[in-house]
């Protein structure tokens, strides 16, 4: 199980996809009100995962190593998510943002839970509980 | 990490900016009967950090409403011309106590976002300690 500990790399990459999502949330809250401001969100990690099969899960930035080829893991930018579009030009629904928070934070949650399990699996077969 | 703190930094604009927002409300609230007094209007815009949008927002420059002022009718008003008018100020309480309810939602949601930020940060951190 452990000879290659992919279940570490991917409950990290969820990990880190989770936090990078929550920083797009956290800028579409904060220009909730500015005009023109258009909501950013990122593709799921599902979508991410299955466009890189064959290639390790480690790039979910575009600041990465080897990111930048098209996966779409990048910022993409107006993604209008059920919210229409305000008069001034703002496409942020905060009710699309907090349903959105609490999909990261459930999948944060996860990545985490993954990731303590398996440690301490790997903690118990070296007898070290 | 750096993500969280990037969300922390930037639901702490968010919530800076809302403040101040309520802020130039309450005054406009405080001066609705401040004969001559314009309402003050406020806009958000985005941080720019070297031609780059950090994500941060912040208040954008205060701006006076050039509507009309009120004409009130008060002839024992020092202020009062000979019709016995004088200019109120152009401040709507409605209006005024609309923005301040969505300056309090803007805010919260701000918070909760810098909750769950923390939170995140946090259960992470605590997979270092066991």
């Amino acid at each position: 199980m452990f000879e290659k500990p992919e279940v570490l790399t991917i409950a990290s990459s969820l990990a880190a996809h989770a936090a990078a999502r929550q920083s797009a949330i956290a800028r579409n809250v904060a220009n909730a009100d500015t005009p023109g401001y258009r909501a950013q969100d990122l593709p799921d990690f599902a979508e991410t995962y299955r466009a890189e099969d064959a290639a390790p899960l480690r790039r979910t930035r575009a600041g990465h190593v080897g990111a930048g080829s098209g996966s779409g893991v990048a910022i993409a930018t107006d993604r209008v998510g059920g919210g229409t579009m305000s008069p001034n030009g703002n496409s942020v629904s905060l009710e699309t943002e907090m349903v959105k928070a609490a999909d990261v934070k459930r999948e944060h949650d996860l990545a985490l839970a993954i990731y303590g399990k398996s440690l301490a699996i790997l903690r118990a077969s070296l007898g070290r509980r | 990490m750096s993500d969280f703190a990037n969300s922390l930094s930037i639901a702490a604009s968010g919530m800076e900016a809302q403040a101040m927002r309520l802020r130039h409300v309450s005054e406009n609230i405080a001066n609705a009967d401040t004969p001559g007094y314009h309402r003050k209007v406020t806009s958000f815009e985005t941080v720019l950090d070297q031609g780059q949008a950090t994500g941060e927002v912040r208040l954008g420059a205060v701006k006076l409403d050039p509507s009309e002022l009120a004409r009130v009718l008060d002839p024992g008003n020092p202020l009062a011309d000979q019709n016995g008018y004088y200019d109120g100020s152009n401040v709507d309480l409605v209006v005024e106590i609309a923005d301040a309810r969505e300056a309090q939602r803007s805010y919260e949601a701000n918070l909760r976002m810098f909750d769950q930020a923390r939170q995140m940060s946090a259960s992470l951190l605590d997979l270092l300690r066991r």
